[in-house]
């Protein structure tokens, strides 16, 4: 398990790196933290001519505010995501879903931009980039440009990015302070892709949903935004929601999959009761609070 | 905990019983173990393999040229370069195959990822890129891949009728067996599904082959018995006239999978010798996963009879096993039948029991080979006592041999002399209130939390020797060195058994002598005896008797001569602490190593025909077989909203003997419980209908983190067996024990919804469980195909003494026949003599010659007697049919059912 | 394939080569560099047996290219114990618990937990449990692993 041989550059600015990656062609690969495109390359399954280190370039790294919201450059470490005050601060699930990525030692190099590009339909993050109404920064030596998550994933592990494009940060827009937060996942081990797993947020303003961004992970070929069921949980008092109606809108959007793991009407039946399950539990906590 | 217990007159112990901590770990803490990897040479090479993308397949041509022209690369082999050795894949009881194996494929393949060429270059990174450059061109075959497919498919090895690889027992069921079956108060039918698993020791396969000149040749390879791999690969290869060393001094687990070479590392072995520079081969977890041995894969159907008061009556088991294409045994796993019932009052037992070839990776061993008979026995047991309607307690209550029920001997002529399952049983319960469980469990079903108590009993041969060819006593060479120092080099080996430190417990008790002073070394074949190493739970065993007695041999002669310097009476002295006492006078208490710088240096002060030196050695013969018992129960609680199972509690009451070093033995124990988990609930290697494995990495086949395993309690029920020492194997039984006692448990969290289904299929995934929970089939198109149960099915094949053929037959004369035992084909040469319809004749084979009388002849059906003494009393009852210059038939093997014959006249 | 001129601190001793693109570090410091207490056990990154310290974060040595710890300082199983042979704590408590058996994947486990408790903000247990699921043992069924990890986030000063 040793990879096919390649050239290895580190350039230290998104421009030198662009300019690298249009001029390969398509023969290019590029290394974040590696935790994916590392074991891919010792199997053999990727074969790039050369792999393009994006870890020293400076603009890459970081966790931002700005008007427009949360900026995470697409270098940043998994760890260092999960210890970011901000984060913790103003978009809390998805440091709940930073602890279920991987592991410890893999955390400790995994980036979130890479598992974000990547785009493995069971993953966390691409699930939150999609439910939160997260935006995906491009670069390229063509311009720069962003797409939404919701229109970034277009299969398992395919996404709308070009050959030649970079993706250097995720923004994710603002969520009012104390809006609901809502996260679960299911999966055989620690560190394992779930079988099933959903996250979401609901703004609230004076006792209703003004807000609601819903997603599931797990649960087919992409990471799923479940739109129908946030367009109904809109306007609701938060103690007339019903969320077993509200899961099973949210399944309709769904397509899961059989595979030796668990089976797509396994998923079915429990996303369903996962999905209603935590957004029954959300909704009693902020009513008792 | 209890005190370890000592049989009697092994006299005051300060380090057996103790958790003394290891000798190993230092080195293994600190990165400075040994392993194979570890190993580089001076012009060393790396090796590589181009492998089968089909199962099975006429290769067409094979095109190394570009591999070849690769810069950095030495060489490319294929099979014909190796041909010439005419290499045999041999069992691990050193018998041939009966299909032909070759190290690498030659015309045809027949799983994927076997291994077609071996390349070698600079670089494992090189070999690869070289590796990936070999072209083949095939001429592809549908694969056989199920038991299913082997059953009806056609045979995939040529030269074979089907591809049935071994057979025993019978077919039709005697007729009192039926009859007490069908007239029982309870049948109860069960069946289950065993998945193939990847034995995954962490550390894979590797090796490193020197040859040192024409008649040296060494090999540093992972294994589970240097000795063992020097003699399997001196045979195998044909190297008799060659010095093989080898060694392994630090092996990364193995668990049955490293017992001898398979065909990677012989094709490495042969390249080495062709190349004539030092050759490495490591295993990468990919090649691990996909195309090293595998094991389990079997399926079993078991009827067993009560009497309406739960007494047992009368059983009858049919199993088959898919053994793959190049097994490293193709056997029938005779002893799930013979070990079945063995620790049950069962008056009657009966099986069939078969063994398939498939287009997928060969089966090995995996600790505990026979274990599908406790997981079928112990799940039955828990069905049954629901339909009878008594506890699982009581089941076994009224079914168990107890102490008092013995000595006795099983319906399948196992002896039973000092079991101790039900002992084991009782003990447990006293630490688990099963009664206050069971109000918890209400409480708990009450608020929708399903509970469940899960009970098993077990008992396992450990410590064979005697009765087959390479499961042989163990030895100890003891010295105490000139500076006092003790160093033992033992037939044993670890792979994480901790053999360098427990063996060392038991010199150090037995000479008087600190732990600290006692070196042990193994892992070298050029040092100390032929033993097969870790394999039947047998170095705590064999290995703790042969130390006894060497270090006793010792501490005599220390004695001895003591007696003579100090001019005191041998019984007088005592060896303490690494010195040497004489009774009542203190002051003349000498230091071992005085005695032994004396007993190097000056034989002239030694006693009159006392050699000199302090050394001895010592191979002990167990007796053939030492039985550990035991009884688990764990209590689960299985989501109801999922179908996810969390153990809550595991606890071990187990009867292994003396105890050497109880964090060993618990670690044992651990070790295997945490595989049994892992099969009842997470492993499964997989394979699409073309024959693929489908679980490549780690993401996809599943071990047991961290998370997955409970803390496990223990209640060590020991009580001293005979082998000297009085130690009983612990090694296997957590992976025999642990699954039943897990699926029993789960059985009964989720008995307000009905039984598990009829066929019990494992691993007990998330989606299984729900299904039952939810009474309803959730596992859609993703469940296997529906598998014809065996037993239902008439027996495609003719009976042996069917119908005479037409015409005169000629018997008299010497035919080479062939009788298919559990070991493996064995061939011999029977020569009939007729006299009207009497026959007498002779039997010659390796083993030896045996004439027999009393036979008759009748239209061309031959029967007679054979009474045979080895490897254990037996008569065998063959009924052969003669047809022309070929034959076929029957041998009844008593206890062990039936064997094919087949053979031609000689010529 | 291009070739690449590192400098790194293995074990507080420093270390010039030059690597291929491909090497990995594992690779790395097993064959170039002599670290052979550092084991390759799956290469793809779920074993955990390959775990070293990379400038004081516990990472899988399989999943770096070796050009990348250009500059790094790395530790290994080999260099936490002391030069006069006594283990450090991680391996003094890993002995005394029994938390090995073959040895194989112990390495690994041994970074993981000493680079947790090896500085100022010491992990508590449900951290260390919660790392310890990115290391797999084939041998012990996690027991003297699980409870030298609770021993180290009780005990103070290690």
């Amino acid at each position: 398990m040793k990879p096919a041989p390649f050239d290895y550059v580190a350039p230290t600015s998104v421009e030198e790196a662009c300019k690298v990656l249009a001029e390969a062609g398509g023969g290019a690969t590029v290394l974040a933290g590696g935790q994916t495109l590392m074991p891919l390359l010792n199997l053999r399954m990727s074969q790039p001519f050369v792999l393009v280190d994006i870890n020293k370039i400076p603009e890459l790294s970081g966790i931002s505010r700005s008007e427009n919201g949360i900026r995470i450059g697409a270098a940043t470490r998994q760890c260092d995501a999960l210890s970011n005050a901000l984060l913790a601060a103003e978009l809390p699930v998805l440091v709940e879903a930073l602890r279920h990525v991987g592991h410890h030692q893999t955390r400790n190099r995994g980036t979130v931009g890479g598992s974000i590009t990547l785009g493995e339909p069971a993953a966390e993050q691409p699930a939150c980039a999609v439910a939160l109404g997260a935006s995906i920064e491009i670069a390229s030596v063509r311009g720069r440009r962003s797409v939404a998550a919701t229109e970034f994933y277009v299969g398992p592990f395919m996404t709308v990015l070009e050959p030649d494009e970079l993706v250097t940060g995720i923004t994710f827009p603002h969520w009012p302070s104390g809006h609901i937060t809502l996260f679960r996942e299911l999966a055989q081990r620690p560190g394992d892709f779930a079988l099933v797993g959903m996250v979401g947020a609901l703004a609230l303003e004076g006792g209703s949903i003004t807000r609601a961004g819903l997603g599931w992970f797990g649960m087919g070929g992409t990471p799923i935004r479940a739109r129908a069921a946030e367009a109904a949980l809109l306007g609701q008092a938060l103690d007339s929601v019903n969320a077993d109606a509200i899961a099973e809108l949210a399944l309709s959007e769904c397509a899961p999959f059989d595979d030796h793991h668990a089976s797509a009407e396994y998923r079915r039946t429990v996303g369903r009761r996962l999905f209603a399950k935590a957004l029954r539990e959300a909704l009693t906590v902020r009513e008792a609070a | 905990m209890n005190a370890p217990q000592l049989p009697q007159g092994l006299g005051a112990a300060r380090y057996i019983g103790q958790r003394v901590l290891r000798k190993e770990d230092p080195r293994l803490l600190t990165g400075r173990g040994q392993f194979v990897d570890d190993i580089s040479l001076p012009g060393m090479l790396h090796c590589a393999f181009a492998r089968s993308p089909i199962a099975r397949g006429n290769i067409v041509s094979i095109d190394t040229s570009a591999a070849k022209d690769m810069p950095g690369v030495h060489a490319v082999y294929t099979q014909a370069d190796l041909a010439h050795f005419n290499a045999q894949m041999l069992s691990f009881f050193l018998l041939p195959p009966e299909v032909e194996i070759t190290p690498l494929a030659g015309s045809r393949v027949c799983y994927v990822g076997e291994p077609l060429a071996l390349v070698v270059a600079d670089s494992r990174a090189l070999a690869e890129d070289a590796a990936s450059l070999i072209e083949v061109e095939y001429e592809e075959l549908d694969p056989v891949v199920t038991l299913a497919d082997a059953r009806a498919g056609p045979p995939i090895h040529p030269g074979t009728s089907d591809n049935v690889s071994a057979e025993m027992g019978d077919e039709e069921l005697d007729d009192d067996l039926a009859a007490t079956l069908n007239g029982a108060a309870h049948l109860v039918m069960h069946k289950v599904v065993h998945q193939r698993i990847s034995q995954a020791p962490m550390e894979c396969r590797g090796v490193v082959a020197t040859r040192d000149g024409n008649e040296e040749l060494t090999l540093w390879i992972t294994c589970q018995s240097p000795h063992m791999i020097a003699r399997w690969v001196s045979l195998s290869l044909g190297l008799p006239q060659t010095a093989i060393r080898v060694i392994a001094k630090d092996v990364g687990g193995s668990f049955g999978l490293k017992n001898h070479p398979w065909k990677e590392e012989v094709s490495v072995i042969l390249a080495a010798l062709l190349f004539g520079r030092p050759l490495k081969w490591i295993e990468d977890r990919y090649e691990a996963l996909t195309t090293s041995n595998q094991c389990r894969e079997a399926e079993m159907t078991l009827q067993a009879a009560f009497d309406a008061e739960g007494h047992l009556l009368a059983s009858h088991g049919d199993y088959a096993c898919n053994n793959g294409a190049n097994p490293q045994g193709p056997d029938n796993n005779i002893a799930v039948h013979m070990f079945l019932w063995a620790a049950y009052k069962m008056p009657a037992y009966a099986f069939l029991t078969r063994g398939y070839y498939t287009n997928t990776m060969g089966l090995a061993a995996y600790r505990g080979p026979w274990a599908l008979e406790s997981l079928i026995r112990e799940t039955l047991l828990d069905k049954a006592a629901r339909k009878i309607g008594i506890d699982p307690v009581e089941i076994r209550r009224r079914n168990l041999v107890t102490l008092k029920d013995q000595p006795s001997v099983s319906s399948m002529g196992i002896p039973r002399e000092d079991i101790t399952p039900a002992e084991c049983m009782e003990k447990l319960l006293q630490h688990f209130d099963l009664a206050a469980f069971r109000k918890e469990q209400v409480a708990a079903r009450a608020e929708g939390r399903y509970l469940g108590f899960g009970l098993a009993t077990y008992v396992e041969p450990t410590g064979s020797a005697g009765s087959m060819p390479v499961m042989t006593g163990e030895l100890a060479q003891i010295r105490i060195e000139p500076t006092g120092k003790v160093t033992a080099t033992m037939s044993t080996h670890s792979q994480g058994h901790g053999t360098a430190t427990t063996m060392a417990q038991i010199i150090a008790d037995r000479l008087g002598v600190a732990y600290e002073d006692v070196t042990v070394f193994e892992g070298d074949s050029a040092r100390g005896g032929f033993s097969p190493g870790a394999a039947g739970s047998r170095q705590g065993v064999i290995g703790g008797g042969a130390a006894i007695s060497a270090a006793d041999l010792l501490a005599a002669k220390v004695k001895t001569i003591a007696a003579h310097l100090l001019n005191a009476s041998a019984e007088t002295i005592t060896i303490n602490g690494g010195m040497v006492h004489v009774a009542g006078a203190p002051e003349m208490s000498r230091k071992l190593g005085e005695i032994a710088a004396i007993a190097y240096g000056e034989p002239d002060r030694l006693p009159p025909g006392c050699e000199s030196g302090l050394e001895v050695q010592h191979r002990y013969q167990p007796p053939p077989m030492t039985f550990t018992s035991a009884a688990h129960a764990c209590v689960v609680e299985v989501d109801a909203e999922t179908g996810f199972v969390k153990i809550l509690r595991w606890i071990s009451s187990e009867d292994c003997g003396t105890v050497i070093n109880p964090a060993v033995v618990e670690g044992q124990i651990s070790g295997g419980l945490a595989q049994a988990i892992g099969m009842v609930l997470l492993e499964e290697m997989p394979f699409d209908a073309r024959g693929n494995p489908l679980a490549a990495t780690f993401k996809d086949y599943l071990l047991p983190a961290i998370s997955d395993i409970p803390e496990f309690e223990f209640v060590h029920a020991n009580t001293p067996s005979q082998a000297l020492g009085g130690m009983r194997g612990v090694g296997e039984g957590g992976a025999i024990i642990g699954p039943p006692t897990l699926v029993n448990a789960i059985a009964d969290a989720l008995s307000p919804f009905g039984e598990l289904p009829d066929t019990l299929a494992l691993p007990l995934t998330p989606t299984k469980l729900l299904s039952v929970i939810e009474g309803r089939d959730l596992t859609a198109h993703s469940a296997p195909a529906p598998v014809v149960v065996s037993a239902d099915v008439p027996a495609s094949e003719p009976a042996p003494a069917a119908a005479a053929p037409a015409g005169e037959v000629r018997v008299e004369g010497a035919w080479d026949m062939v009788l298919k035992t559990p070991m493996g084909p064995q061939g011999m040469v029977v020569t009939f003599a007729i006299v009207g319809s009497a026959v007498s004749g002779r039997f010659d084979s390796p083993e030896g010659t045996q004439e027999f009388s009393g036979g008759t002849l009748e239209e061309g059906r031959v029967r007679f007697d054979l009474k045979v003494e080895k490897p254990m009393k037996i008569t065998l009852k063959y009924d052969l049919q003669f047809d022309g210059d070929s034959v076929s038939g029957k041998c009844k093997m008593g206890m062990f059912g039936s064997a094919k014959v087949s053979g031609t006249r000689k010529v | 394939m291009s070739e690449h001129r590192v400098n790194l601190t293995i074990n507080g001793r420093r270390h010039a080569a030059t690597v291929e693109a491909r090497m990995s570090l594992g690779d790395y410091l097993r064959d170039e560099a002599g670290y052979t207490g550092v084991h390759l056990g799956c290469e793809h990154g779920v074993c955990g047996a390959c775990t070293v310290i990379v400038d004081d974060r516990a990472v899988r040595s399989c999943l770096i290219l070796a050009v990348q710890a250009d500059g790094a300082e790395v530790t290994t199983a080999e260099g936490l114990a002391d030069s006069d042979g006594t283990l450090h704590p991680v391996q003094q408590v890993m002995r005394e618990e029994h938390a090995l058996q073959c040895g194989f994947c112990t390495p690994g486990i041994v970074m993981t937990l000493a680079a947790l408790t090896g500085g100022q903000d010491k992990a508590d247990e449900a951290t260390l449990m919660n790392s310890l699921s990115g290391h797999i043992c084939r041998c012990t069924g996690y027991q003297g692993i699980r409870r030298a990890a609770r021993r180290l986030a009780a005990e103070p000063g290690t």
